[in-house]
């Protein structure tokens, strides 16, 4: 499996974290996610946050945190991408 | 009493089984094979595909064998030895080809009932005051257990009147080995009637056609079972005149569908489980039980519910699991079910497993409950819920879901579903992820695996 690019790992994220984002609290993200963006800050709550997690191990076929041996929780929109991008498996 | 004489009151000529084997009439059930009373003490598992052939050793040993384990012939030839060596068997008679080439100095392994007569003049010898019935547990999950029983325990609740069964043809979808199979066995054989018996790894299908051929009239199976059943064409020929539901929780929908689909027949849903031998049945035609089952218990056995739990008190429970400490009935003979329940409108209603509860982060979630909701959509045939691990809340709830249609449009029908469901679920009870399959997967005793992923 080739690597998906750290930028288009982004824009994949982010639609489905927008898509999560708008099913589960029923409206749009507030402002433009940027890479400082704090998770905790845009409304998602910790419920969806692990439902963006599923929906993303079915889009990309793999769950970072269960296959990083870090015990790290990203904290900004910009560690969470990265996060993905380098626990893919090769 | 044991089993050889309750049949006692039947003609010689009377049809107990139809099995891959051909008819079974009494006299052939009841045939003695000579010196069997060699085989008195001996403690001898049962592993036979052939449910003709495992009766009439049932009939052969009850009252000589200290104790019968029967083992199931889907399970794995050496899942079965190890059962029998935990259950300390003597020996196995076994229709199984990997069981029987199996070599092992404690356990004898023999075709027959005559060649283990053959195999030494003597075990035990003592006689015991009555066999024990050693059966495994299903278990939607984990390794089978093995609970002690007896004919006498087994048949509490059967009805021995060798009048009644009179041309009245039971279906055997179940296992026979395992705790609801084995009543649906001794309720037709003890009331005399003809006991349809395909072997269980047929096809439901094949069972079914064989059920139409021969003029099926009572048949009993799980929720998941009658809910397959009613998607199998031609499944509507089937004459019925009783219609029995057991081992997992019959909501309205299923209930009403079997009503509409035999509309000649009774149809009832049994509460039982292995542990606490059999329970009790409702028969007006909607989930739960009354309330006032809990005041005026039905058929003897007392109910009552401990902390959203219910509890169930039987004579004749067995207290223990075989070869482990922990004791199933209190001192005061009450068994914890295990299975939660809750009281609305008069009615007690199952909610599900204690133990199958996913927890989401902290909040429990009964699958069955929300299976139930699944299939209050007039698209969804079939509904399983399970947990999906997760590393923020431990789990999430995942579905897959059988349509009624299969020509139908996969994604406007989950898109239908989930609005469905989210209008009668919490959040922490939506499934997030929704697939269509095409079956499932169901374990020996009929009931839906609910496998975590």
């Amino acid at each position: 499996m080739t690597k998906i690019t750290e930028t288009a790992l982004a824009t994949l994220i982010l639609q489905v974290f927008q898509d999560t984002y708008q099913l589960q609290t029923g409206g749009e993200l507030e402002a433009a996610m940027t890479h400082d963006t704090v998770l905790l800050n845009t409304g998602l709550d910790s419920l969806g946050f692990a439902i963006l997690v599923t929906k993303l191990e079915e889009e990309l076929d793999f769950d970072p945190f269960s296959l990083s041996k870090d015990a790290f929780y990203p904290q900004t929109f910009g560690e969470f991408v990265k996060f993905y991008h380098q626990n893919q498996p090769v | 009493m044991s089993l050889k004489h309750n049949l006692d009151a039947l003609p010689g000529d009377r049809e107990l089984v139809l099995s891959s084997s051909g008819v079974w009439e009494k006299a052939r059930v009841v045939a003695q094979p000579r010196n069997a009373a060699r085989l008195a003490g001996i403690k001898v598992a049962l592993c036979i595909a052939d449910a003709g052939v495992a009766l009439r050793a049932l009939c052969v040993l009850d009252g000589i064998a200290q104790q019968i384990l029967l083992l199931s012939p889907a399970a794995h030839a050496d899942l079965n030895i190890s059962l029998a060596t935990r259950a300390q068997c003597d020996a196995v008679i076994t229709d199984d080809l990997a069981l029987l080439a199996v070599p092992s100095e404690c356990l004898l392994s023999v075709p027959t009932i005559e060649s283990l007569i053959a195999a030494r003049a003597q075990w035990n010898g003592v006689v015991g005051e009555k066999t024990r019935w050693i059966m495994t547990t299903s278990g939607t999950t984990g390794t089978p257990k093995l609970v002690s029983h007896s004919f006498a325990s087994l048949t509490r609740s059967t009805k021995i009147d060798a009048t009644r069964g009179l041309g009245q043809k039971w279906g055997m979808v179940y296992d026979y080995t395992r705790f609801a199979g084995m009543q649906v066995l001794l309720q037709s054989v003890c009331s005399g009637a003809l006991l349809l018996a395909p072997n269980y790894g047929m096809a439901l299908n094949d069972k079914l056609m064989v059920f139409s051929q021969h003029g099926c009239t009572h048949l009993s199976a799980t929720p998941t079972f009658w809910r397959k059943i009613t998607m199998i064409p031609n499944s509507e020929k089937l004459n019925l005149k009783q219609v029995t539901m057991g081992g997992e929780i019959a909501d309205d929908r299923i209930l009403s569908v079997v009503s509409a689909r035999y509309p000649t027949s009774r149809v009832a849903h049994i509460f039982a489980s292995t542990e606490a031998g059999v329970g009790f049945s409702v028969a007006d035609g909607k989930a739960g039980f009354p309330e006032s089952y809990l005041s005026s218990p039905p058929a003897g056995v007392e109910i009552r519910v401990v902390e959203d739990i219910l509890h169930v008190r039987n004579p004749h429970v067995a207290s223990r699991y075989l070869g482990e400490q922990t004791v199933l009935s209190q001192d005061d003979g009450w068994v914890d079910t295990g299975d939660a329940v809750s009281i609305r409108d008069g009615r007690v209603i199952f909610l599900g497993r204690a133990s199958g509860v996913i927890n989401v982060g902290g909040d429990k979630v009964h699958p069955e409950q929300v299976e139930q909701v699944l299939l209050s959509h007039p698209d969804v045939a079939a509904a399983r819920v399970y947990a999906r691990s997760n590393p923020i809340t431990g789990a999430l709830v995942a579905a897959d879901i059988v349509v009624v249609d299969p020509d139908a449009e996969v994604k406007s029908i989950k898109k239908s579903v989930e609005s469905h469901a989210a209008s009668l679920l919490e959040r922490h009870q939506m499934p997030v992820l929704l697939k269509v399959v095409s079956d499932f997967d169901v374990n020996a005793a009929g009931k839906l695996l609910r496998n975590d992923k």
